[in-house]
């Protein structure tokens, strides 16, 4: 049996690790356009100059070796023939599968906006080797705007705040971390980025480019009107699955890879598992996706459950943040507020369930939150939702494991 | 695998274990009469709560056969171990990102007080080789180690 992945990324390790204990003999090809297997949620790291291509691994650096797995990197696929099981690769290589996991991921959204697509000076921050062509223009004082405050562009601020340079964002909201933070908690990130120097233009959109005649964007027109000069520009404006290169292979799915609940995709013996399946774009959720699909092509009937998508956690500068759920106020709902000097605490209770909540400054064993969401315990009247922790629910089991009890 | 076993009922929430834990991975090291509990280097991996009605209710983590904060480590600071069967935490390795607190259903990790740059997480007082602290310093033997399926 040849299993072949596609993607060295949370999804495609996973997968493989999990096929190799699930089939110790099995033949298992990887096949990364990356060069490095890398943490993507690091790229930051490597941005402030803390950690290196090998420090952004997240396996050990025998993994390939230790698990008996052939890896292709540096090479992407083109295109996949199904009726002939290969796929073929920009290097001409032609492989072919048993199995096949499809896990390429996501590509960053370049929008149409005067030279964004085709300027030297202007990336979105991805993968490892944007984060190495930035790295070209990082320098103190250097002028850059980071177009877009959700998570991947204010973990690029941090990252170049950290190396002194003049750093600009622009967003169209009028608060940043739009998706995940309220007003308040937003707020708190705000005042301590601008400490550190950074430049917030809100409510704002980027409408043109201004470009010096070695195709550099020099200046960024926004839709009011105001014009910022910059050296560099940091797109991060959202992502799309990254399946370009499967266009005519017959994958079923409009802008991603359509699968079943068992990571199938339409075509026989072919899976799909992570970012590029469209059902979220988080770290831990691409890693149950790829286990999921592992079992399922070593032949156990394994679902995907634990689809819940709407988590993030954030750490600047020291002050952390859970954000679990929409957070959005319906009518009806009951919204808890606790503040202090520490730590602000926001909860929507809907029907007696929680529904969102977002705690700032302490997240310490806040783990339980997830699973009344996900599973939509009802709350019992006056409960103080900041103080419920697991003793609420405690219960062990004879093999010492917790569960919950309900 | 090896497991540390709790009966919440013989729990008198004497929290031994909790300043063993401390005693355990405090620097630098020292007597258990110096530990000073109220400074917030000193943190305990454990913790003992109160369940309303006279009972308590030990948290430790349970090295799980199905580890969430493990499954949600974007460093690979988190993983089960094989052979030992335990989840052991790389501070080297780790991001400071805190998925793994979101993850765990139980609310057993934190961030550090202090720095907010790692994980407080159970060890299993490997380092310090033969039963974990907390174990040797519980009186009423509410929690022990057991061999278990996993
Ligand atoms: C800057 C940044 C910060 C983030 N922070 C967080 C966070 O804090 N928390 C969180 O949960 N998530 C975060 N994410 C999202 C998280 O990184 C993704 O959800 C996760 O990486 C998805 O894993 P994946 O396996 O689906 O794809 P990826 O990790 O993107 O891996 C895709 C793989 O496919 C390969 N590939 C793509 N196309 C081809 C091709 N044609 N041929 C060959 N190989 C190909 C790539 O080289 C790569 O190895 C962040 C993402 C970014 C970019
Ligand atoms: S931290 Fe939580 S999820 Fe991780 S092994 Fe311990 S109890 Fe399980
Ligand atoms: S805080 Fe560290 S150990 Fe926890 S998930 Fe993030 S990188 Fe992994």
């Amino acid at each position: 049996m040849r299993h072949v992945i596609i993607g060295v990324g949370a999804a495609g390790m996973t997968a493989a690790r999990r096929i190799r204990e699930l089939e110790p003999v099995a033949e298992i090809v990887m096949v990364s356009k990356d060069e490095h297997v890398h943490s993507r949620c690091m790229l930051h790291h490597y941005l402030s100059g803390h950690r290196d291509e090998r420090t952004l691994n997240f396996v050990s650096e025998d993994f390939f070796v230790r698990n008996n797995i052939t890896w292709l990197p540096s090479v992407a696929v083109q295109a996949l023939v199904p009726e002939r099981k290969n796929l073929i690769l920009t290097n001409h290589q032609v492989i072919c599968y048993d199995k096949l996991l499809i896990a390429t991921g996501a590509d960053s959204f370049m929008p149409p906006i005067g030279d964004f697509p085709t300027a030297s000076n202007v990336f979105g921050l991805r993968n490892l080797s944007d984060a190495q062509a930035i790295g070209a223009y990082i320098r103190p004082q250097g002028k850059v705007v980071i177009v877009g405050s959700g998570l991947v562009g204010m973990d690029a601020a941090y990252a170049l705040l950290e190396r002194q340079m003049d750093v600009t964002v622009v967003e169209m909201a009028e608060r940043i971390l739009p998706l995940q933070l309220d007003e308040v908690a937003g707020q708190e990130y705000r005042k301590r980025f601008e400490q550190a120097g950074c430049k917030f233009l809100l409510g704002r959109k980027a409408s043109e480019t201004v470009t010096d005649g070695q195709n550099r964007v020099c200046q960024l027109v926004l839709d009011d009107g105001t014009t910022l000069n910059c050296n560099l520009v940091i797109v991060a404006a959202g992502v799309h699955p990254a399946l370009g290169w499967g266009l005519g292979s017959g994958l079923e799915g409009e802008r991603s890879i359509s699968v079943n609940d068992c990571m199938e995709t339409n075509l026989p013996d072919v899976y799909a598992a992570g970012d590029v399946t469209g059902l979220s774009g988080i770290w831990p959720n691409a890693m149950k996706q790829g286990r999921i699909a592992a079992e399922n092509m070593c032949g156990f009937r394994m679902c995907y459950e634990d689809t819940y998508a709407l988590k993030n956690t954030i750490n600047f500068f020291g002050l952390v943040t859970l954000s679990l759920g929409k957070g959005q106020v319906q009518e009806g709902d009951q919204v808890v507020v606790s503040e202090d000097r520490h730590c602000y605490k926001r909860a929507i209770i809907r029907d007696h369930k929680l529904d969102s909540i977002l705690l700032q400054g302490n997240i310490d064993y806040a783990g339980i939150y997830q699973y009344l969401i996900k599973k939509q315990i009802p709350l019992e009247q006056g409960q103080d939702i900041f103080k419920t922790s697991f003793a609420d629910y405690y219960k062990v089991r004879l093999d010492g494991q917790y569960e919950y009890q309900l | 695998m090896k497991r540390i076993m709790i009966d919440d009922s013989k729990c008198d929430g004497c929290k031994n274990c909790s300043a063993a834990c401390m005693q355990a991975h405090r620097e630098p090291a020292g007597s258990i009469y110096d530990l000073d509990m109220s400074d917030p280097k000193n943190e305990t991996r454990n913790h003992i709560l109160a369940d309303g009605k006279g009972g308590y209710r030990p948290i430790f983590c349970r090295h799980c056969t199905l580890p969430e904060c493990a499954m949600s480590c974007m460093s690979g600071a988190l993983n089960k171990e094989k052979d030992t069967g335990l989840v052991r935490y790389d501070e080297k390795k780790c991001g400071a990102c805190f998925m793994c607190v979101m993850n765990c259903p139980y609310g057993v990790l934190k961030p550090d007080t202090l720095t907010r740059t790692k994980v407080i997480k159970c060890d299993f007082c490997l380092e310090a080789d033969s039963e974990p602290s907390c174990v040797k310093n519980c009186p009423k033997k509410a929690i022990w180690v057991q061999e278990v399926q996993a």
